[in-house]
């Protein structure tokens, strides 16, 4: 019998793994729980919808229940309602998004400089974003009623309104006066957001700037706005997803009226999936959804690539 | 002393273990307070889920749901409060997965929905055995009646009339109209009411929810006008066009509606002629108590709708219902509770304190029914009401919503005319006839 030493089979032995290998599968196994979490709750739901979306799966229909291939997408394709409310999607981000940008912008600055009253400013300033979606659609839905609302009142007593005027009732006037409560709402996230950005700027930048003779408008082309791009785009991606899916405001102000003049897309599958019970219907509505959403993702990556690297 | 009576530190740990296990088994059906009088020992819980969740209902249904629990020992009805504009969809998610309540408050027009996704219990056999069959109205039951199977038990009937404001007639000097007035007087008295400069408006027109539809389809009926006839959908007939145009009217040529009609529900249409913006509007009787809390109720009362130049009038019944489901896991308790409730005490309760009208024939006609002022309108409709034409399919109620509001809405707006209006929406109504 040959007795082999053991120090000599221990450096003998090669490991199953190589150090690098088994440092890989440890870092994956980390992340195995947050995947899960991801599967179960991401993909399996987006999987699930795909599926739905393939079948005439009305709920009160149990026995016409089929697969129909592209059948829901042939349908949304010839539906003029689902193209009006994706142009009413399209004003709606777009709008908000905008000008959410715009006045954040100008609050982030104001509220950068010093003055007496800066820490009670930012905190105001905080309100709207701190206000649940529905309470503030509530509120705004007060203040546009033609009867006895706030708004009009005040115009009247200014004499800039003759007639009461329907904000919410009348189809040219509805969307924009949702989209400007969106804005009043948005504000807030744009301002802290590019706040913090401001803040991270160092001054010596300005300083050398001004020793360079650069005047208000150079310096904020040339050193504020680059060094705030990365913030504005991730800042502005998300907050433009986050509008496409957005539906509170809506739902509470207009319910998509009057008309379907402020019909957005998510408010529509929401209609067809618990009004109409139409769930075949409205999974084909947020596919398409996601895939509009994606392809936005995308581009405004592309065009934007490299930018949020800048800093 | 003998080793199997001492008690192992391990035993001792198993015994309160187990202890524990029965104790927790048992506390976690019991809500009640740990020193306080228990109820039953098998006290099986029944879910009920109850929209509308206001101050005086919560505190009407808690109450009532409070003297159910007491009166029996067998069941614990648990009330899962649900805003109205989410109840529907709550159900609908909770019959999908598997999971509804025992027992529901829904709208007759909602069940058709529920009984097409196999849904809903069938309770005939139940129904035919209760003692108060013979007393609920007949109209009642076929709002609950799908097929031969009966679904629901109707808690209350509604049936709309015109509300109006009794001051401002005295003001203008005006006479008070008879429940046989017609369509001319309704407008002359409406024109009369308006007075755009001072924001008053005499017809507050619904625009939005299922019953934006509903109203100008009863004007429709005025007009010897029908939704179904022989099986077809005739809602775009000559008269129905004729009379939805006339309606449409008031807002477009008239002008004796809020400018807000378009998107004007439930809350406008109320809170306007609560604030005094509106001298009439449509409704149910569900909007009484509050117009005797926000106008006075010696301010105001309630009429038939107007007679039509057909010389005919319809009203829509629909009624509040509970319902119970399939899948529910107490089908007694569930039972006992809806059949309770229509009890003389709790049903009278409910109607008198939310000023609905009972479905009992015995209990509508007390007093406090059938001589409020406030309701007279309800009552006197009661010979021309008839079953909502919008049940015959469990599709047309999604459909109302989903493409009839908007179309209404566009009518109203001037945007399209009542013929465009009811031509699609009668091709909407037609392609849902399964």
């Amino acid at each position: 019998m040959t007795t082999v030493p053991v120090a000599l089979t221990r450096r003998g032995m090669r490991p199953l793994l190589s150090a690098r290998a088994r440092r890989l599968l440890v870092g994956y196994a980390y992340l195995v729980p947050a995947a899960l979490c991801l599967i179960g709750t991401v993909v399996v739901p987006i999987g699930m919808a795909i599926h739905m979306s393939l079948y005439n799966d009305v709920l009160y229909k149990p026995r016409d229940y089929h697969f129909i291939w592209l059948g829901n997408y042939a349908r949304l394709a010839q539906d003029p309602v689902f193209w009006l409310t994706l142009w009413n999607s399209v004003v709606w981000v777009f709008g908000s998004v905008g000008f959410q940008f715009v006045a954040g912008f100008a609050a982030a600055l104001v509220l950068h400089e010093s003055f007496v009253g800066r820490s009670l400013a930012r905190t105001v300033i905080l309100l709207p974003w701190v206000i649940p979606g529905v309470v503030v659609g509530l509120l705004w839905e007060w203040l546009y009623q033609p009867n006895y609302g706030v708004i009009n009142d005040i115009l009247i007593r200014l004499d800039l309104l003759h007639d009461r005027v329907a904000w919410l009732s009348n189809p040219d006037l509805a969307m924009p006066a949702v989209v400007f409560t969106n804005v009043w709402r948005g504000i807030p996230f744009f301002a802290i957001m590019l706040l913090a950005g401001l803040q991270a700027i160092p001054g010596e930048l300005y300083e050398a700037a001004r020793v360079d003779g650069a005047g208000v408008l150079a310096r904020f082309w040339h050193i504020t706005l680059p060094l705030l791009r990365p913030i504005i785009v991730v800042a502005t991606a998300t907050r433009i997803i986050w509008t496409f899916n957005y539906a509170d405001l809506i739902f509470v102000m207009t319910n998509g009226g009057p008309a379907n003049a402020t019909q957005i897309t998510s408010t529509y599958t929401l209609l067809q999936a618990y009004s109409n019970l139409d769930f075949g219907y409205a999974a084909a509505l947020s596919v398409v959804l996601l895939v509009v959403l994606l392809v936005f993702t995308a581009v405004f990556l592309r065009v934007t690539r490299g930018v949020e690297e800048v800093g | 002393m003998n080793d199997r009576w001492l008690l192992s530190r391990r035993k001792l740990l198993h015994t309160l273990v187990g202890t524990g296990v029965i104790a927790a088994g048992d506390l976690g059906w019991w809500e009640a307070p740990f020193i306080a009088p228990r109820k039953a020992w098998a006290a099986q819980p029944v879910r009920f889920q109850w929209s509308v969740p206001e101050p005086t209902r919560i505190a009407l249904m808690n109450s009532l749901v409070e003297r159910f629990n007491q009166s029996q020992k067998d069941f614990e009805v648990r009330i899962e409060y649900v805003p109205q504009a989410q109840a529907r969809q709550k159900l609908i998610s909770s019959i999908s997965s598997g999971s509804p309540p025992d027992l529901c408050q829904a709208w007759d027009n909602w069940i058709g929905q529920f009984h097409g996704m196999g849904a809903v219990e069938d309770i005939t056999d139940r129904v035919k055995a209760w003692k108060h069959q013979a007393d609920v109205q007949p109209t009642a039951w076929q709002t609950v009646t799908i097929g031969n199977q009966i679904v629901s038990l109707p808690l209350s009937l509604t049936l709309d009339a015109i509300f109006y404001r009794t001051d401002r007639l005295k003001e203008l000097g005006l006479k008070e109209p008879t429940p046989d007035w017609t369509w001319d007087e309704f407008l002359k008295i409406a024109q009369a009411f308006t007075k755009a400069d001072k924001n008053q408006y005499g017809y507050g027109m619904r625009g939005a929810g299922t019953w934006a539809v509903l109203y100008p389809s009863e004007f429709a009926y005025a007009n010897g006008a029908q939704v179904l006839k022989d099986g077809k959908v005739v809602i775009n007939s000559k008269e129905a066009i004729d009379a939805v145009a006339w309606y449409m009217d008031l807002a477009l040529k008239h002008k004796v509606t809020p400018p807000s009609a378009a998107t004007d529900g439930f809350v406008e249409i109320v809170e306007t002629f609560g604030r005094g913006v509106t001298s009439m509007y449509q409704h149910n009787s569900g909007s009484v108590g509050q117009q005797k809390k926000n106008v006075g109720a010696d301010k105001f009362a309630t009429i038939p709708v107007p007679v039509g130049p057909a010389k005919k009038r319809a009203t829509f019944y629909f009624s509040e219902t509970l319902t119970a489901f399939k899948g529910g896991r107490n089908k007694e308790g569930a039972w006992q509770f809806m059949s309770f409730m229509l009890e003389d005490e709790p049903s009278f309760m409910y109607c008198k304190t939310l000023g609905l009208l009972p479905a009992r024939k015995s209990i509508i006609s007390r007093p406090e029914f059938a001589k409020d002022p406030a309701l007279s309108g309800f009552v006197e409709s009661f010979p021309f009401a008839i079953v909502s034409p919008y049940l015959a399919y469990p599709g047309w109620g999604g459909k109302i919503d989903s493409d009839g509001v908007p179309l209404i809405q566009q009518a109203i707006l001037g945007k399209i005319s009542a013929k465009e209006c009811l031509d699609r929406f009668a091709d909407v109504l037609r392609k849902e006839m399964t």
